[in-house]
């Protein structure tokens, strides 16, 4: 069936490369003619706030820049408290895929406020959307350092359970990512796509 | 254009990219503003893209909008930048330009940081639309922001009038896709009309004083820019950027910004009158939308500006009553529209018991050792704004006493006025807060016999809005070496007795700078100099640790307030843990450490 659009939030903490996830993503969409509308809600301070951005594709023109509590089709998530935070968001077959990294809130370091009283990990598995997780600590390597380059291990996670092609994907993270980079991402890409395929075989 | 170029032309842009593409298009000529988020990026886009506009980051808002005006005055378009909080700064200048007679198109771009996104305090720069009688223009996504920006250096010059650009967290950070005319070619526009032009307050001081009389020296200098509103209020009736469209006879909403596409898609069915001009108000096209439908809303983020302007025409309307502002609401939301006016939409619940993220300064910052120092030895201090104001929020407490960009050093010089110097009340300042008032905060308290302590933190930029650059910095937009400003040296002309700057990487040094400075019963500066570790990605050292067997989780290297410590739950027991990606091996947490846990 044609793919008409989805909705999709993307989620974590200031310095994970959310911002360079989300344009590379809305390059291959606009590759693909869609029609997009990105909107970035970044929080105070250089790092450690909450970073979200409501990244939204179709073939029609997007009117809201915000999703709507209900209209989630994909959350993908590279810290595991934002991910409970948008789970309410999400459509009832709308999917779910989280890093288990977690960055401990402020709040709960100074005692400020208590932590959920159970893994949140356990809590993002029971909830009733599909849901993907990735454990980065399992794919750690010497050579490779996986919690700096998870933006694009994800994307390429993402492009593989969508069945994007990998081609293209490729190309646009050498186009858009400096030079000195280029062979660092595409090998993280790579690995988001190993990645995946393991997960998918399992289903 | 055929449909094929048309798609060729798209370019996304978020709404800071569009407004500076506009300023582009618009044929400005200058442009000054002073960084304040979610805005700060038009400036810095500006200057990437198109060098043909002269750019500046000026020492603050007042002065960026005076360089405005006085480039508006000699002919050309001129562009002011800021956010609201930044326009209380420069209202003065903006008082004085109101009411006078316009040049060159003269807009203000400012920003509301609608939702508290980024952590500011509840404003609304339309008031000033209110108050000075000027015309303010929102756009609702970044095609309109391009669009309007041209329109409103038209309106300005059209009506004589500065106008202000009104644009939200939403808009500046939302990317969508504006249709560029490639072929456009640069003119600076030129307009030299009025060879005078005094502040309004000079000019009805005239007209008043000899009402009636033609002489052309009185004349030239007179505006009427009541009329000027006024006939701007009955042209917008039928400007397109205000537009009405009549669907169905039940609902029918009043909006503006990026609520008019929350509207859209929440309510498809409704009769919409979207204004791209929210000031002054087309009467003729909200009494037509009023007389088509049964209800009528006016869904507006910030404060109830609309509202109140449209019920000031005796036009019924409902807002704040269905929708309460803050505290209980920040900004619009599709789901808050709905929730009101859709009765059968599902609710969501979030999650329960999800903590909530405090900002926190970035590992190795040089505000985490001064806070430090002042816990330590109990040291009351005012902060001022930017990433310095950290130390205020309750994981810290380093600070008692904070208001607005520069005024610490002033607070200082009150509070130690009023105790009678007995209390040994320290000022702390960026670089940016200094060279935006803090500075004439300076000068004030030296004149004035102070006997304060001022630690000035040079990092070398305004590091909270990404690393823009101050007067002392090493780099800027118009940077020569010879020119940039000296702040021991600034200090030392104002008449501080006591300077000295440190590096707080030398934590002793900087504990004996500030405890000298502040037992030393006279006025003193501390300036802790060190590059924004963010900014200028400094170099890192190996990470420290925390050996476990010795660590008795008494929790003092938390209270340094620093990103890279963490608590964490491991085996059902609490782990303090240094995370190894974000630390950047500054050692501060281990000079707080009593049990020498932390180890490297």
């Amino acid at each position: 069936m044609q793919d008409t659009g989805k909705n999709i939030i993307i989620a974590g903490v200031g310095g994970q490369g959310i911002l360079l996830f989300s344009n590379l993503l809305s390059k291959f969409y606009l590759k693909l003619g869609y029609q997009l509308k990105i909107s970035d809600v970044i929080g105070l301070g250089q790092r450690g706030g909450g970073v979200e951005s409501h990244f939204r594709y179709s073939d029609k023109p997007v009117l809201s820049p915000f999703i709507k509590a209900g209209d989630v089709d994909y959350l993908i998530s590279f810290e595991q408290t934002e991910t409970l935070r948008f789970l309410h968001c999400l459509k009832d077959d709308g999917v779910i895929f989280s890093s288990t990294y977690e960055l401990t809130s402020t709040s709960v370091n100074a005692r400020l406020q208590k932590d959920l009283p159970e893994s949140k990990t356990e809590i993002i598995k029971r909830s009733e959307n599909k849901t993907f997780i990735i454990d980065p600590d399992e794919h750690k390597s010497p050579d490779f350092y996986i919690n700096k380059m998870m933006n694009v291990v994800m994307l390429g996670y993402y492009a593989e359970f969508r069945g994007y092609s990998h081609d293209d994907m490729i190309q646009i993270v050498r186009e858009n990512v400096p030079e000195k980079f280029v062979e660092g991402n595409i090998k993280a890409y790579e690995i988001g796509t190993t990645i995946a395929q393991g997960e998918l075989a399992a289903i | 254009m055929e449909i094929g170029n048309e798609v060729a032309a798209m370019q996304m842009m978020n709404g800071n990219e569009a407004i500076a593409r506009g300023a582009f298009e618009a044929g400005v000529k200058v442009a000054a503003g002073f960084p304040g988020t979610p805005s700060t990026e038009v400036m810095d886009y500006t200057h990437q893209r198109y060098a043909d506009i002269y750019c500046e980051w000026a020492t603050n808002e007042k002065v960026a909008v005076e360089v405005a005006i006085g480039a508006s005055f000699a002919g050309y378009r001129s562009l002011a930048l800021m956010k609201t909080v930044g326009l209380h700064v420069a209202a003065d200048a903006l008082g004085g330009a109101a009411g006078s007679q316009i040049n060159g198109g003269l807009v203000l771009v400012v920003s509301d940081d609608v939702g508290r996104l980024a952590g500011d305090d509840y404003n609304d720069c339309r008031h000033y639309g209110n108050m000075f009688n000027i015309p303010v223009l929102e756009p609702s996504d970044s095609q309109d922001a391009k669009d309007l920006m041209v329109k409103a250096f038209e309106i300005s010059e059209e009506y004589s009038t500065p106008v202000i650009f009104k644009t939200t967290s939403v808009t500046c950070k939302t990317t969508s896709p504006v249709l560029i005319d490639e072929d456009y070619t640069y003119e600076a526009k030129f307009r030299d009309k009025y060879p005078v032009t005094f502040s309004k307050v000079i000019m009805t001081t005239i007209m008043m004083k000899a009402k009636g009389s033609e002489h052309p020296k009185l004349t030239k200098c007179f505006n009427d820019f009541v009329a000027n509103m006024k006939r701007l209020a009955g042209d917008s009736n039928d400007f397109d950027l205000n537009k009405l469209e009549l669907n169905s006879k039940k609902i029918g909403v009043i909006t503006a910004g990026t609520p008019y596409y929350y509207v859209k898609e929440v309510l498809p069915e409704a009769s919409v009158l979207k204004l791209g001009l929210v000031m002054p108000l087309p009467e003729k096209k909200i009494r037509e939308l009023a007389e088509h439908v049964e209800e009528l809303y006016v869904i507006e983020d910030g404060h109830d500006v609309l509202e109140k302007n449209i019920k000031d025409l005796g036009i019924p309307v409902t807002g704040k009553e269905l929708f309460p502002k803050f505290p209980e609401m920040t900004r619009f939301t599709p789901d808050i529209i709905e929730e009101k006016l859709v009765p059968d939409a599902p609710k969501r619940t979030p999650q329960e018991g999800v903590p909530f993220r405090l900002p926190v300064s970035c590992a190795g910052c040089s505000h985490l050792f001064i806070a430090q120092l002042l816990r330590k030895h109990k040291i009351k201090a005012a902060a001022d704004v930017t990433c310095g104001l950290i130390g205020c929020f309750p994981h810290m407490e380093a600070y008692s006493l904070q208001k607005c960009m520069g005024s610490s050093i002033a607070l200082t010089h009150g509070y130690n006025i009023a105790k009678d110097n007995k209390e040994n009340f320290v000022a702390m300042i960026g670089d940016g807060g200094f060279w935006a008032t803090g500075i004439n905060g300076l000068m004030n308290l030296i004149f004035n016999n102070s006997q304060s302590t001022v630690i000035i933190v040079d990092n070398s930029c305004l590091a909270m809005t990404g690393g823009q650059n101050v007067a002392s910095s090493e780099f800027g937009f118009n940077y020569k070496p010879e020119n940039k400003l000296d702040i021991a040296k600034v200090c030392e002309a104002i008449g501080v007795k006591d300077i000295v700057t440190v590096d707080p990487q030398e934590i002793d040094k900087l504990e004996d700078a500030i405890l000298n400075a502040v037992n030393a019963k006279t006025n003193s500066v501390v300036i802790v100099k060190k590059p924004c570790v963010t900014k200028f990605k400094l170099a890192k050292d190996t990470p420290s640790y925390i050996d476990q067997d010795l660590c008795t989780k008494c929790r003092k290297c938390i209270d340094v307030g620093c990103l890279a410590i963490e608590s964490k739950i491991k085996d059902g027991s609490v782990e303090i843990v240094i995370n190894e990606d974000i630390c950047t091996g500054c050692r501060l947490c281990s000079t707080a450490c009593h049990f020498e846990a932390i180890k490297s």
